[in-house]
């Protein structure tokens, strides 16, 4: 037994070994080199120094054009933001004040965010089908529109340092803790201080029920509104609701909106084969572009053909 | 074999079972509705002893009903839920987990909070690569088997979302702790410590940060300073002893312990090494910190020392006076829960309670202590300290410091006021 337990050790000692000589390496050889084409493709980092920006040029002429096209619908013609879209202009001065109001001009701190923002994420649904020239412009009449250029400014590689934005002074390190509370667990109030100030009451009807209920705060920093509500709701609306509804609710680029008759008039003619089909492949027509299953390339055939159905049925 | 199984169930099912079944069934399709309004599935005396209930003289469903097991259909009330006028719309936006409900401190994958930029990517992970370059030695390109090839580790660490509580800086404003802590999860993640990757790739000198980079369509970017970078930050592809859920960045994101939720960025595609930080959109136009005098905190990244009582609560009323079990979450970015303690006052006196879970660093802590009510109103508050000593904080300290408009890092005790009949407000003290 003995004998038996020390050959044990032996041959635990020589697997240790094994792994740890391989541990020791440091270097597996796992994955491949990346290329320079490769990583071509992926590296779209903006810094403000200017790494990594392209060259390029773009006119506030230009991206005023663009804007409009493909910015305006949710960012407001004027910057001042759509449906709680965010707001691009405005609010200089005040971010010390009770509603601060923050923007690329009142907030931002360098036209590098703005560039890289607008060439990752913008437009929201389509992100990466801007070309260099088109961030340039844009990027330059969202500086326009914050009166940090003039209507002739054209924004390019060379002039891109040139270019500071006022709240930049004004981000600075993390300086926390800030807060010391001490622990004290007897007479840490004086009883007589203590007042509800803000309070939210539960709907009395539904207290127990667990039903997400409506808010009323006494002191409400947003509008009151309705909690979402957990019961399922037919898929095409469903879908509708988390992919269509960006561009069909409002008629982007001549989408038909859902509670339009007029929109549908002519187009439901075709029949729901036709309209679905349009809906999967993609569309050119004449008041606008269907992008194929609107660019939400994960939804499947059926969900987009119930969308659609949701859609039409709202008009029959 | 599935088919024939499936028949010879057919043949086997008693009325009675292929009643329930179809009730069981139905329920699923209703989703939220509350297991007690439904007629025939409600708790009857037909049920209690001395009756025998229906379930217990027939029989169940067979194997392989679920092949993926889903949570009790009586429990289908304890889902993510959303406040949609926080956001302008669904694809941006965030859902929150439903805390009231849960148990210990693992937060099951299903109802981990999600926060979307873009909308939820499908990601196929046989055409998911991950590439590291800029200031290293060896640009590289991962596909997923190359990252499940590396020495794997796995911890439980929180993830928060650093605007939890954001909506309260002003005063009580959500109905329920889903809703004022709930941008909040703890699981076990398994992956590699980035410190391998990096050591792979060869460190050049004089870099001192990391941008991350997601794939979905807001390619999410985060600068992340080399020392985290080194120390406990992970590339994740597992979570609760499975991939990845597609919520949580399938198959493959960044986990930074103990730091705000939107540096551990999903979907992760590329980190690019560099000597300095990026200031992207996300780090500064949002997730900066606006101070009252004006200037803002960037690179604010420590969740630091938070706590919640999770029942009662809005969700959790109770129903008669008696004894009570009060129990909560604690949590530090800093480290471990060193203690918490409860008050019924509103803070004048403090108990302190006890744990009830293993006590990690950068995990959630549940604590709990016994309650007797006599039916009198309490103002109920949890206050952790972490093991840096630090010990959380009031609004009107935080206020003092940062005003109401910082948005994020919102760490305050939090009051529950406790009604004479039992129910539960979200109510803020002088």
């Amino acid at each position: 037994m003995c004998s038996f337990h020390s050959s044990l050790l032996g041959l635990l000692v020589a697997l240790l070994a094994n792994v740890s000589s391989a541990e020791d390496s440091a270097y597996y050889g796992y994955g491949k080199t990346a290329t320079l084409n490769e990583i071509s493709g992926w590296n779209i980092d903006v810094r403000p120094d200017g790494q990594g920006l392209p060259p390029g040029a773009g006119s506030v002429e230009d991206g005023e054009y663009l804007y409009e096209d493909k910015c305006a619908q949710c960012h407001g013609s004027f910057g001042e933001g759509n449906n709680q879209f965010p707001a691009l202009a405005g609010g200089e001065g005040t971010l010390t004040d009770q509603r601060p109001h923050r923007t690329v001009g009142s907030y931002w701190p360098y036209t590098s965010t703005l560039w890289d923002y607008i060439n990752r994420a913008m437009p929201y649904a389509q992100p990466e089908s801007l070309s260099d020239s088109e961030v340039y412009a844009i990027t330059a009449y969202v500086l326009f529109l914050n009166d940090l250029v003039d209507d002739d400014f054209v924004l390019s590689f060379e002039n891109f340092s040139t270019i500071d934005l006022p709240n930049k002074s004004n981000f600075v390190p993390d300086s926390r803790p800030d807060t010391f509370n001490v622990r004290c667990m007897r007479g840490c109030k004086e009883p007589d201080s203590i007042q509800v100030v803000t309070s939210v009451e539960r709907q009395p009807a539904l207290v127990g029920n667990e039903q997400p209920t409506q808010l009323s705060a006494q002191l409400s920093a947003q509008p009151s509104a309705q909690l979402s509500d957990p019961l399922p709701v037919p898929a095409g609306e469903e879908i509708y609701r988390q992919a269509c509804g960006l561009c069909h609710d409002n008629g982007v680029t001549g989408a038909p909106r859902p509670r339009d008759a007029s929109d549908w008039r002519g187009r439901v003619g075709q029949g729901m084969p036709v309209l679905v089909r349009h809906a999967i492949e993609g569309f050119q027509g004449e008041s606008g572009v269907m992008l194929p299953k609107g660019g939400f390339s994960y939804l499947s055939d059926q969900e987009v053909a119930a969308a659609v159905h949701y859609m039409v049925g709202e008009n029959l | 074999m599935g088919k024939s199984d499936k028949q010879a169930g057919k043949v086997l099912l008693s009325p009675e079972l292929a009643r329930r079944r179809f009730l069981m069934s139905s329920m699923g399709l209703v989703g939220g509705a509350a297991a007690g309004l439904l007629p025939g599935v409600s708790a009857s005396s037909n049920n209690l002893p001395p009756n025998v209930p229906a379930w217990t003289r027939s029989l169940g469903s067979g194997v392989l009903t679920n092949p993926y097991g889903q949570p009790s259909p009586f429990e289908s009330n304890v889902q993510r839920r959303t406040v949609d006028w926080l956001t302008p719309d669904r694809i941006a936006s965030i859902s929150f987990t439903p805390l009231a409900d849960l148990k210990g401190i693992i937060t099951p994958s299903g109802v981990v909070f999600e926060r979307y930029h873009a909308g939820l990517p499908v990601i196929e992970p046989a055409e998911h690569r991950l590439m590291i370059h800029g200031m290293v030695d060896r640009p590289l390109i991962f596909t997923m088997e190359d990252l499940m090839k590396f020495p794997s580790t796995s911890v439980i660490r929180f993830l928060e979302c650093p605007a939890n509580g954001g909506m309260e800086w002003r005063g009580a404003q959500m109905d329920g702790v889903q809703f004022t802590h709930g941008m909040l999860a703890c699981c076990e993640w398994t992956g590699v410590l980035l410190s391998t990757l990096l050591s792979e790739v060869g460190i050049k000198k004089g870099a001192n940060w990391i941008l991350a980079e997601g794939a979905d369509g807001s390619h999410m970017s985060r600068s992340i300073p080399m020392n985290k970078a080194m120390d406990d930050a992970m590339i994740v592809y597992a979570q609760n002893g499975e991939m990845l859920r597609p919520e949580q960045g399938y198959p493959l994101r960044l986990i930074n312990p103990g730091w705000e939720g939107n540096t551990c960025v999903k979907w992760l595609r590329r980190l690019k090494v560099g000597d300095k930080p990026w200031h992207h959109r996300e780090e500064t136009s949002k997730y900066s910190d606006l101070m009252p005098d004006g200037t803002s905190r960037e690179f604010s990244f420590v969740q630091e020392c938070n706590s919640v009582i999770t029942s009662p609560s809005p969700e959790k009323p109770w129903k008669q006076k008696g004894r009570y079990w009060v129990e909560g979450l604690a949590w530090s970015g800093h480290g471990k829960i060193k203690h918490v303690d409860v008050s019924t006052d509103g803070g004048i006196t403090w108990r302190e309670a006890r744990f009830t879970s293993i006590v990690l660093p950068k995990a959630l802590t549940r604590f709990g202590i016994e309650l007797e009510w006599d039916g009198s109103p309490l103002l109920l508050q949890s206050r952790a300290v972490d093991e840096t000593g630090f010990v959380q904080p009031t609004y009107a300290q935080l206020r003092k410091v940062r005003g109401t408009n910082s948005i994020y890092h919102k760490n305050a005790i939090h009051t529950w006021q406790v009604r004479p009949d039992g129910s539960i407000a979200n109510v803020q003290l002088s």
